[in-house]
């Protein structure tokens, strides 16, 4: 008797274990008939993950944005899963190598082209690339266009783009008397004028430290990137994205000048901090410049600061700065599933080309449109002086480099070897010269 | 009513067969087949979660294997070779070492005083310093390394401005990160080990304890001859529970440092972790780990030999 009940005991568990072990593939792989493969018009099911970008990375605007697609397609119910920069890649990846990726994701070029395109596991979206849209984007930017294709074959379906910029306390730069060294009209300073501003903030004593050279990992390691190329026009990569350069001798003269301000105690450079702790220390009024700026960065701290962030152009020595770009838009994973696709594209489309509302998606980013015949979508908007700010930096918008092969292992690299210059005191051309032999290893 | 039964038959009754502990062996199976179907759920758990992850594992270690899975390759044991002549990695091993040399004897021998000084309490305040310590085990890791990230603050943290020391990058400087690290792992460990204690010596044989004292032995005879002993049990399963935290401190990592300065708080699991998800190399990553899981059972067996005791 007691065998017997061991072992309905035993067979309980073992139902209880398969029948949990079922569940999980319904999110992924082998979801439920009722929500795929809806030939006769049933409803599907998919699934976005979207980093914060701009209101994207907002519940209640997703909410609000899915609700208008739902009721223009009946027949499709979407889900929304925001992921954050911190452990958003590697939420990814798992899903990737476990199964479980979502539909659609949102973000830029490097991860959706270079990294998971290229590897195979995004769907083409030539279709949704008509001759027409192609041009419309072609002549906002060329780089857009390249940069969303491998090989030929499309991975991502853009919406918006921008520039990374720096910005400055305004009041701060004031007080000390620095207002002198940038030109308030262009939004530009040459890297001697950078240097004598950023040693008179320091000897107003009017902040805690000038500007901080944050390094404690890749987060908005695009401000550091571009700091360093434009100090003295050095590039990050080759013009054919195949080999990087940040040893070249400008580089390493822009590294000694950043390792010089350190020392004089006109830059701080910090190991602890990535751009997030460099951001909230430049709202608090601890510093007066931040290197990563964007108008998304404005709107998040806009509560918060109880000065004028003023943005501003990196410090370049020929008065042409090249500021990073941020491509912005959508790709699709294959999850095996054609009306899951198709459901998904129907979705690009809703958000990127529909007439009412892809300029609203744009206003949403608090960027700007790669389509050109959006024109300016902030127009008599409550964000139009905002967004002026940043369009003015649009012009300096330099190569899009970010599509170059070992991406994310670059990443990684880059603010080992800031810290390796800053923290550790290794010679900058020793550390570049590692960066770069490290990174073009991974360049595939 | 069997006997006469037998008697009919003309045969004597076979006598039951009996085990080495004098049990019959029809009992003795019936039992053995009821534990072994009582433990059947927990072994599926421990089979599929633990040992065929294992031994995924230990064969992804020997391919070269990334996102695409198309384009894995069998490398054999080149994942082992470049992990030997990996200065990260040894960099990484030696910052583990010195987190476990460190952390366990800390936490063990702080857990053990603390246990020791409150055990005898009365049950509130007992309570009272069980809770406080164990707050920071229950409190998630992410909201622990806020506040410590906040106190470390170089221009407005907590510690800074008490120490009037603005500026010092606490997290940032290759001296003192690790060091940091190791405190914060302190102050997150010590939790259960302190309950683990409180409870061993409150069940320690109080009669003993009296006997020794009656023949005129010291506190510290007492502590040393009567009640570690008795505790050694507590004691071997803390140290390992203890080493084990260590070797595998990732999140405070993750969260404070990414490894850095200039990989001084980088640890074999952190590495692991970089490797798989930002190098996109989960071969190596899964050799590492194969490693490490060595390193963690050779240091366990090392505990397990020198703690050894009777009922250990």
């Amino acid at each position: 008797m007691k065998k017997l009940i061991a072992l309905l005991l035993a067979l309980i568990m073992v139902f209880a274990l398969v029948a949990c072990g079922e569940a999980t593939p319904e999110t992924s792989e082998n979801p439920p008939a009722t929500t795929d493969e809806t030939p006769t018009g049933e409803e599907v099911t998919i699934t976005i993950w979207t980093y914060p970008i701009g209101k994207f990375g907002d519940d209640a605007t997703m909410v609000e944005l899915i609700g208008k697609f739902e009721a223009a397609h009946p027949g499709i119910k979407v889900e929304h899963e925001l992921i954050d920069y911190t452990n958003g890649d590697t939420q990814v990846t798992s899903a990737i190598t476990g199964g479980g990726t979502p539909d659609i994701i949102m973000e830029g070029p490097e991860r959706l082209v270079t990294n998971w395109g290229k590897n195979g596991v995004m769907v083409d979206l030539s279709d949704l690339w008509t001759e027409e849209i192609t041009a419309d984007i072609a002549a906002t930017s060329e780089a857009v266009v390249s940069a969303c294709q491998y090989n030929g074959v499309y991975y991502e379906y853009p919406l918006c783009m921008t520039t990374h910029c720096m910005a400055i306390n305004y009041e701060v730069f004031e007080q000390a008397g620095a207002l002198q060294y940038i030109d308030e009209e262009t939004r530009t300073w040459s890297t001697d004028d950078f240097v004598s501003a950023m040693e008179a903030v320091r000897d107003s004593g009017l902040v805690a430290v000038p500007g901080i050279i944050y390094c404690g990992g890749q987060g908005g390691d695009q401000g550091t990137r571009a700091l360093v190329n434009n100090l003295y026009s050095g590039t990050y990569t080759n013009a054919d994205h195949t080999e990087y350069t940040a040893n070249s001798a400008e580089n390493v003269q822009a590294l000694q000048l950043l390792v010089d301000m350190v020392g004089s105690g006109a830059l701080n450079a910090n190991a602890g901090f990535q751009a997030t702790e460099e951001l909230q220390q430049f709202a608090n009024g601890t510093c007066a410049v931040t290197f990563c700026w964007n108008a998304s960065n404005k709107t998040n701290y806009a509560e918060q600061v109880t000065f004028t962030p003023f943005a501003m152009a990196f410090p370049t020595d020929d008065g042409v700065p090249e500021l990073c770009g941020g491509i912005w838009g959508f790709g699709i994973f294959d999850n095996g599933s054609d009306a899951k696709i198709e459901a998904a594209k129907d979705f690009i489309r809703f958000v990127c080309d529909d007439e009412t509302q892809a300029a609203e998606s744009v206003r949403l980013t608090g960027f700007f449109p790669v389509r050109a015949s959006l024109g300016n979508v902030y127009a008599g908007t409550e964000q139009e002086a905002d967004a002026e700010e940043f369009l003015k930096l649009m012009p300096f918008l330099g190569d899009y480099y970010n599509v170059i092969g070992g991406w994310s292992e670059q990443r990684t690299n880059w603010f080992n070897m800031l810290q390796n210059v800053f923290i550790t005191g290794t010679d900058p051309q020793t550390a570049a010269d590692e960066f770069v032999e490290a990174s073009n290893a991974n360049i595939g | 009513m069997a006997q006469t039964a037998v008697a009919g038959t003309g045969r004597k009754p076979a006598p039951p067969k009996m085990d080495s502990h004098g049990r019959s062996r029809a009992l003795a199976r019936r039992e053995t087949v009821s534990a072994y179907l009582f433990l059947l759920p927990s072994l599926i758990f421990f089979i599929g979660f633990v040992v065929v992850p294992m031994g995924i594992c230990f064969v992804y270690s020997f391919l070269d294997m990334g996102i695409n899975k198309a384009a894995t390759t069998f490398v054999g044991f080149a994942n082992y070779i470049e992990m030997w002549n990996d200065k990260t990695f040894w960099q990484g091993f030696w910052n583990t070492v010195l987190i476990v040399v460190v952390s366990v004897p800390a936490v063990t021998a702080f857990s053990l005083w603390v246990g020791n000084s409150i055990y005898k309490m009365k049950p509130i305040p007992r309570s009272f310093y069980r809770c406080v310590f164990y707050l920071p085990v229950v409190t998630g890791t992410v909201a622990v390394t806020v506040v410590w990230k906040w106190m470390f603050n170089p221009y407005n943290g907590l510690l800074n401005q008490v120490t009037g020391n603005i500026g010092f990058d606490w997290l940032g400087n290759p001296h003192t990160a690790i060091w940091c690290i190791i405190m914060i792992l302190f102050t997150t460990s010590i939790g259960q080990p302190i309950v683990l204690y409180v409870a061993a010596l409150g069940n320690v044989d109080q009669s003993l304890v009296e006997a020794a004292e009656v023949d005129g032995a010291t506190r510290r005879q007492v502590f040393w001859r009567i009640k570690w002993p008795q505790i050694m049990p507590t004691t071997l399963y803390i140290l390992i529970i203890t080493t084990i935290n260590s070797f595998q401190c990732f999140a405070l990592i993750q969260l404070l440092t990414s490894g850095g300065p200039s990989g001084t708080t980088s640890t074999i699991m952190y590495y692991i972790f970089d490797m798989a998800y930002k190098y996109n190399r989960f071969g190596y990553a899964n050799a590492m780990g194969v490693i490490l899981a060595l390193i963690i059972a050779a240091f366990s067996a090392v505990q397990f030999k020198l703690a050894k005791t009777d009922n250990a």
